[in-house]
């Protein structure tokens, strides 16, 4: 191996020098870098899911019973499984409300625990492939066709591919395709019939199951609506409120402004600790490099009495510090993404929000902005002890470092 | 090739100023070797670190060549020094996390040096009886060992002066006589020009040209 030495060479021989060191200075960047990373992909992520699912939630509106406007949320944004029911006539009177310009019913079912012999929360949601504006297009868009019978379409997370046949209440329903992943467990961990087969679903299950449900025909669990042009979707839930009692319109920008606002302050939050650690490491690597330059004030002299010019001894330093931060950045993005991973379930459950990982591009400039970040993070801590060690006279630093 | 007019140089220390080269005036021809010798604090190093621009004098010249060393900026000045001028000094001036070879070669880390180099640093090792050492860090060499290394050092960039601060001060005595020896080698072979700073007659003596440093001022013996 050649014993020729570059900047690069040298400055991480130097790092070697005092490795206890050198290893707190990368863990404060790696601490930085992890929290910030991994908060904004979790973020990220939240906000990307919420995106997709009310694309595909496709209504403007939801219209359920007054007393379980709760439950429809929780169950819209943490797809916990549900069971409510109103009238049908519900669907005709929110038809006539001004600014309504679509409407359908969907029955929300929850199975009993051993329904599906998958251990995973599935949801049953029935639609009327008549009115529907929200599944009907995915069918004929994805599968070309429309469900018959007991056919059934999964969310992402369902364990099943298409053709194969799950029990509900007694029934067994074939699925006919799988949607793609949208973050939402509503979408995700949900199962997808007519209502026909909801309905008579529940009529077998009298016969057919040991826990029988009961689904009158004449019931429904909600109204999706789709708005008029020239209505904002509070607008119209506030005028079907004040039309019809005893239901809720939940509009869906309220659901995503809520879980905006509770984003925006988790973000805020985490930023401004994020922002006072990063400070803190700011200070701390720029203190272990005045340090560091003036235990080597001699030796930064001898380096000049050889001929290093005073852009060497800025770029020894400076390396240094970049090779310290952005090697605490890579470690950071390792272990930040490794925690948010091993963690992401709890956080997820304790918190009720969807989550979807962002698109290839989004990571790829999360993970650039990271190492920038860390890039600079060792460029600004080490200017100024740079600085000065390249502007020191040699004999003074030779003596002075004596 | 060197010549000092009127050098001087004042540091204050404690409020008070303290010439430590006082109009300093001579000259070096190419290839001479040259001694001085002084007590401590004479201003012997001062006046060495000047004749290499390591330090800027508060008034004269150091001409090298026929150039004015502070006539160049600071860039022209560093790599005058990287092709030109070498220095030995009276501590050990060895960078800890490098090996000897790596210790030798850190002057060409600054310059355009030809890839053979590293066989150069090489010889220059074995001349001065480490080649058993030439992976060692400075912390397994002895005093000694750590002196011939830096003495090797300085003569890796081929310079045309070497200004050597009490080169022999930790060495045995026959080690000293190899380092007199290897210096007079490379001033015959080479004509580099010394110029020595010791405190040992003996080896003062050897040089053609000797001079006597004495608070700041500087008279030939």
């Amino acid at each position: 191996m050649s014993a020729r030495l570059n900047i690069i060479s040298f400055a991480l021989k130097n790092l070697k020098r005092k490795i206890i060191r050198t290893l707190l200075l990368l863990l404060a960047v790696t601490v930085v870098t992890g929290t910030l990373f991994s908060a904004t992909l979790f973020i990220s992520s939240m906000q990307n899911a919420l995106k997709i699912g009310t694309y595909r939630l496709g209504a403007d509106v939801l219209v359920v019973p007054e007393k379980y406007a709760s439950e429809a949320r929780s169950a819209l944004l943490a797809g916990e499984p549900t069971s409510f029911y109103m009238d049908k006539s519900i669907l005709e009177r929110v038809k006539k409300v001004e600014g309504v310009k679509r409407a359908s019913p969907q029955l929300f079912v929850k199975p009993s625990s051993f329904t599906c012999c998958y251990n995973v929360d599935v949801f049953l949601v029935a639609f009327d492939p008549e009115t529907d504006f929200t599944i009907t297009p995915w069918l004929t868009k994805n599968l070309k066709k429309s469900l018959v019978g007991n056919e059934i379409i999964t969310g992402r997370e369902v364990p099943v591919v298409p053709g194969d046949t799950i029990p509900f209440f007694g029934t067994a329903f074939k699925v006919a395709g799988t949607m793609e992943p949208t973050g939402m467990k509503f979408f995700d961990h949900s199962v997808f019939m007519t209502m026909d087969a909801a309905y008579k679903m529940a009529e077998d299950s009298k016969t057919k199951s040991m826990q029988p449900i009961s689904i009158e025909k004449d019931k429904i669990s909600a109204v999706l609506v789709q708005v008029q042009e020239g209505f904002t979707p509070d607008r119209a839930a506030i005028r079907i409120e004040h039309d019809i009692d005893g239901v809720k319109a939940i509009a869906s920008d309220e659901v995503i402004s809520t879980v905006r606002k509770q984003l925006g302050g988790l973000l805020k939050g985490i930023l401004a600790v994020s922002a006072v650690v990063w400070v803190l490491a700011l200070l701390m690597i720029g203190f272990a490099f005045s340090m560091i330059v003036n235990e080597r004030q001699r030796e930064l002299g001898l380096l000049r009495s050889m001929g290093a010019k005073k852009g060497h001894i800025f770029r020894l330093i400076i390396a240094e510090a970049v090779i310290i931060s952005v090697s605490g950045g890579i470690v950071g993005l390792i272990a930040g993404s490794t925690l948010l991973f091993t963690f992401k379930g709890l956080i997820l459950h304790s918190l009720k929000l969807p989550y979807l990982m962002p698109s290839a591009t989004v990571l790829i400039e999360l993970v650039a902005g990271a190492i920038f970040f860390s890039l600079l993070t060792g460029l600004l801590s080490s200017l100024m002890p740079a600085i000065s060690a390249s502007k020191m006279e040699p004999y003074e630093a030779i003596r002075k470092g004596e | 090739m060197i010549e000092v007019k009127d050098l001087t140089k004042t540091y204050t220390i404690d409020g008070q100023a303290l010439k430590a080269v006082d109009k300093v005036s001579f000259a070096v021809g190419k290839g001479e070797m040259v001694s001085i010798i002084g007590h401590s604090g004479s201003g012997k190093t001062t006046l060495l670190s000047l004749i290499g621009g390591l330090t800027k004098p508060d008034s004269g010249q150091v001409m090298i060549d026929g150039i004015n060393l502070w006539s160049m900026n600071d860039d022209c000045l560093s790599e005058f020094r990287n092709k030109k001028i070498n220095f030995i000094y009276q501590f050990s001036s060895l960078i800890p996390t490098l090996t000897t070879i790596e210790n030798v070669m850190l002057p060409t880390a600054f310059g355009n040096y030809s890839e053979d180099i590293e066989g150069y640093a090489r010889e220059l090792i074995r001349v001065v009886g480490l080649e058993d050492k030439m992976n060692s860090y400075p912390s397994h060499l002895s005093g000694g060992q750590q002196r011939r290394v830096a003495i090797a050092r300085a003569f890796i960039n081929s310079p045309e002066i070497v200004l050597a601060d009490e080169p022999t001060g930790d060495l045995d005595e026959d080690t000293e006589k190899e380092v007199i020896q290897l210096f007079h080698r490379m001033n015959e072979e080479k004509g580099i020009t010394f110029i020595v700073v010791t405190h040992n007659k003996e080896i003062a003596n050897q040089a053609k040209k000797q001079f006597k440093m004495t608070n700041g001022i500087l008279s030939a013996i």
